[in-house]
């Protein structure tokens, strides 16, 4: 049985790579796919979102056929659906082959209330303003790793081994592996090289959570995991799928206690853990003496849940409403940091916050690799939010790709319309540096990318003389900021690569009333 | 009779010609295929500006009178079409090449026995949204054409042997094609006033190449100089007046229904820049291309037609 099982991770799993992949540019200003879907059935993603900014949005009601479902059948989304699950099932399987019934059955079963624990942390510090959830919920954290740790380094190694190939140069091999490699950039490969800041920091505590499978298997789902936690408070009276130890047949050799994913301890009979039960079907399937039958019933079958200690829960949400303040006392709570970018359609910064799960869709998807995850930009509260870097890459004056990916409406949907009245910030000259005004020799690059239909870099022109005493018009750029949105293409193309000549910052923000920088607008 | 002066003079320009094949990188000794035709050629004319609401057949018309494909492209050719495909606009913005213009190019290039044809540009914003919006990767697949994109390998540093342009890194596909029918669209820019034909070989180099504004003029000509495409197809269905290169306000769009057709860059440059209210003579690239002996700037002189055409 547990094949069927495996078969549903699989194909979940699948389905959640291809929608990745297809977080991307596909040639149509809409995306029209749902890249976003199992943010949409993820009811902590929207439990914390609605606690923490009281909006409520039709989309969460989604989330709610995951717990509907889950009532019934209990966490079969850990075992089932879930794409970290699916990952975190395979790597451990290397520790799960080495575990003997016991004597190394590699548990630790103390440890299995600290994910209610973690899951009252996020939800108090929600209920206070602090949306925490998305840096643990598992689909966020998995697209956030994946995008901005790990695909960047897997479209290295790939493109590495292409371009090799291609530099060869040998005949009728390299012009065939150069039309490979076109016809996978764009499809299974990104357009272009991801790039993003801290890739090696987001990778490496992905890498760490997946290395956890050597103390225990799926010790993530087992001992961490809020959203497991969630749906086992959810599912705990499960009547869909209870197991069923039938002591008169159980020879007692902890076989299932071991294949067991979820440490919910079918043996011995009366101590099965309803609320840690992946439904991954293995007690069953390894039972050498029939005894473990998974079905609809209503009768109990025992309850070994362990207990919430009560010191433990208000000591959850006494931290919760503890760290709030302390993050909320940061110095971007007076002044906001100038490199603060968000992308267009993001509500104002303490809206923002509270909806944005740090999922990292919109860096993924954004055109030009111009969003990044913040470091301290916005606290450490914001940790991970999008922001623009415009020397990296610029907001694409047509699209609008972030704010169709937002699971919580962070970045709230606008039209490409709309979108171009949208002031994110103002760009600046610094005249040391510009050629013009610095080295008295014309450039206008940043005039020619300026994407307003009226644009928002003009000139100013003034006779001067080249190096050769001929008399010649030099353009000096100037910003008009009625008409500057910000996008950031006169940075991005600025040919004072390392400190360009031109730098955005976020002064003048549409969605800020105290970024305004002149009264008329 | 051949007197010594007029055979060393030919031996002269055979040997420039194999060192400029060469220096290009194409197969050199490839012979022409295409027979000659029985029937008197149509009278050729050096540059034809053609008017017409449909593109298609004024472009068809143009080349036409310019000599026909034929005489352009021979069979088994790999031709690269070059429009500007550099901005996220559409046709009706005039900031990127007419699809239609660069479709009836790339059809006629395979009628005339083109081996291949491919469309490509290294575009200025997003080159997904850029061949897409401009409706020029649409249009030039649906001709036939390979329309790619410019990845980083395909360029390779090439000397330029140019007044102000030596090493640079060049588009490979431009530098293996065995002929470059290149085909700006006429419209206003902020440095140079207009850009044109010569300018629009700025698609077909990569690295810095922001910085070739520095000493624009020169560097265009120097593009021209080393590329020199067979044949130019100047789009003016619609040319884009203020606000360019990039434009993106329909008040700045004319529409003329013209293309014109010419292999002599320089001369197709005067014509375009008339159309702007610009005097050939006070436009820099094109003395410096007469100078550099890249063609004329009389653009009204023996060999110009200008038909209406539908």
């Amino acid at each position: 049985m547990k094949n069927l099982r495996r078969a549903s991770q699989i194909l979940f799993f699948l389905l959640f790579i291809y929608l990745f992949v297809q977080t991307e540019y596909k040639g149509r200003n809409e995306l029209g796919l749902p890249v976003r879907l199992f943010l949409d059935f993820d009811p902590l993603v929207a439990l914390s979102s609605l606690l923490a900014s009281h909006a409520v949005r039709a989309i969460f009601l989604l989330s709610l056929v995951t717990v509907a479902l889950t009532a019934v059948l209990g966490r079969f989304f850990c075992g089932w659906v879930c794409p970290l699950g699916t990952i975190h099932t395979l790597v451990g399987r290397f520790r799960m082959r080495a575990l003997k019934p016991g004597r190394n059955e590699g548990r630790f079963p103390r440890l299995r209330p600290v994910k209610y624990f973690v899951l009252v942390f996020v939800l108090v510090a929600a209920v206070f303003g602090w949306n925490a959830a998305g840096y643990l919920d598992p689909i966020s954290l998995t697209i956030r790793s994946l995008a901005i740790g790990y695909n960047p380094a897997i479209n290295k190694m790939v493109r590495s081994f292409f371009e090799f190939a291609y530099a060869l140069d040998i005949p009728r091999v390299s012009p065939a592996v150069d039309g490979l490699y076109s016809a996978m950039v764009g499809t299974v490969l990104a357009f272009e090289q991801p790039i993003f800041r801290q890739t090696l920091l987001i990778a490496s505590l992905f890498t760490v959570i997946l290395g956890l499978n050597l103390l225990a298997p799926r010790f993530w789902c087992r001992y961490l995991c809020p959203l497991g936690a969630l749906l086992g408070l959810v599912g705990a009276r499960q009547i869909g799928a209870r197991v069923a130890n039938d002591a008169s047949k159980c020879i007692s050799c902890r076989k299932c206690i071991v294949a067991c994913q979820g440490d919910a301890t079918p043996f011995p009979s009366g101590r099965w853990a309803s609320r840690e039960c992946l439904v991954c079907w293995n007690c069953r399937d390894v039972c050498p003496a029939d005894a473990i039958s998974i079905r609809p019933t209503t009768a109990r079958t025992g309850d070994g849940n362990v207990d919430l200690e009560r010191r433990w829960l208000l000591a959850s949400g006494a931290g919760a409403i503890l760290a709030v303040p302390v993050l909320a006392s940061g110095v971007q709570r007076k002044r906001t940091d100038p490199l603060l970018i968000r992308p267009p359609g993001a509500l104002p910064e303490r809206d923002f916050l509270r909806r944005c799960v740090k999922c990292g869709e919109c860096m993924k998807v954004c055109l030009t690799n111009g969003l990044h995850p913040t470091f301290l930009e916005a606290g450490l509260e914001g940790l991970w939010t999008p922001v623009l870097v415009p020397r990296l890459g610029y907001c694409e004056y047509n699209c609008n790709l972030c704010s169709q990916v937002c699971p919580t409406g962070a970045i709230r949907p606008v039209s490409v319309e709309e979108k171009h009245e949208i002031r994110i910030g103002l760009a600046f000259f610094d005249t040391n540096r510009c050629i013009p005004y610095a080295f008295g020799r014309n450039c206008i690059v940043c005039e020619e990318h300026c994407p307003t239909p009226e644009k928002a870099i003009v000139f100013v022109e003034e006779e001067a003389l080249d190096g050769d005493g001929n008399a010649f018009i030099l353009k000096k750029p100037v910003v008009n900021p009625d008409l500057c949105i910000g996008c950031g293409v006169c940075e991005a193309k600025c040919p004072v690569l390392d400190m360009p000549a031109v730098r955005v910052s976020a002064i003048n923000e549409s969605r800020s009333e105290r970024s305004r920088l002149f009264l008329n607008i | 009779m051949i007197d010594r002066r007029r055979f060393i003079l030919t031996l002269a320009a055979g040997a420039a010609g194999m060192l400029v094949s060469k220096g290009r990188g194409r197969a050199s000794a490839a012979p022409r295929t295409d027979k000659p035709s029985i029937a008197t050629p149509p009278p050729k004319h050096e540059l034809a500006v053609v008017h017409g609401t449909n593109p298609d057949l004024a472009v068809r018309k143009a080349v036409e009178l310019v000599g026909g494909m034929p005489s352009f492209v021979s069979r088994g050719d790999v031709v690269l079409v070059k429009p500007n495909i550099g901005w996220d606009r559409t046709p009706e913005q005039a900031a990127t090449t007419n699809p239609a213009v660069v479709a009836a190019l790339v059809a006629m290039a395979l009628e005339a026995g083109a081996k291949k044809v491919i469309v490509a540009d290294n575009t200025c914003n997003d080159a997904r949204r850029s061949y897409v919006r401009s409706g020029i990767g649409e249009a030039a697949k649906a001709a036939g054409a390979d329309v790619v994109h410019m990845e980083d390998r395909h360029f390779v540093k090439t000397n330029l042997k140019g007044e102000v342009l030596k090493d640079w890194l060049c588009y490979r596909g431009a530098l293996d094609a065995d002929k470059i029918i290149n085909v700006p669209i006429a419209k206003h820019h902020g440095l140079s006033r207009v850009t044109l034909s010569m300018k629009n070989l700025m698609g077909v180099v990569g690295g810095s190449r922001n910085l070739l504004h520095q000493r624009l003029a020169e560097s265009v000509v120097d593009l021209a100089a080393y590329f020199r495409p067979q044949l130019t197809v100047l789009d003016a269905v619609r040319i884009l007046k203020a606000n360019g290169p990039q434009g993106g306000s329909m008040k700045d769009v004319e529409r003329l229904d013209t293309v014109a057709a010419s292999a002599d860059p320089v001369r197709i440059d005067a014509f375009g820049v008339t159309l702007f209210g610009i005097e050939p003579a006070d436009f820099r690239p094109i003395s410096l291309g007469e100078k550099r002996g890249l063609g004329t700037g009389e653009f009204r002189g023996a060999g110009f037609v200008e038909v209406n055409v539908g």
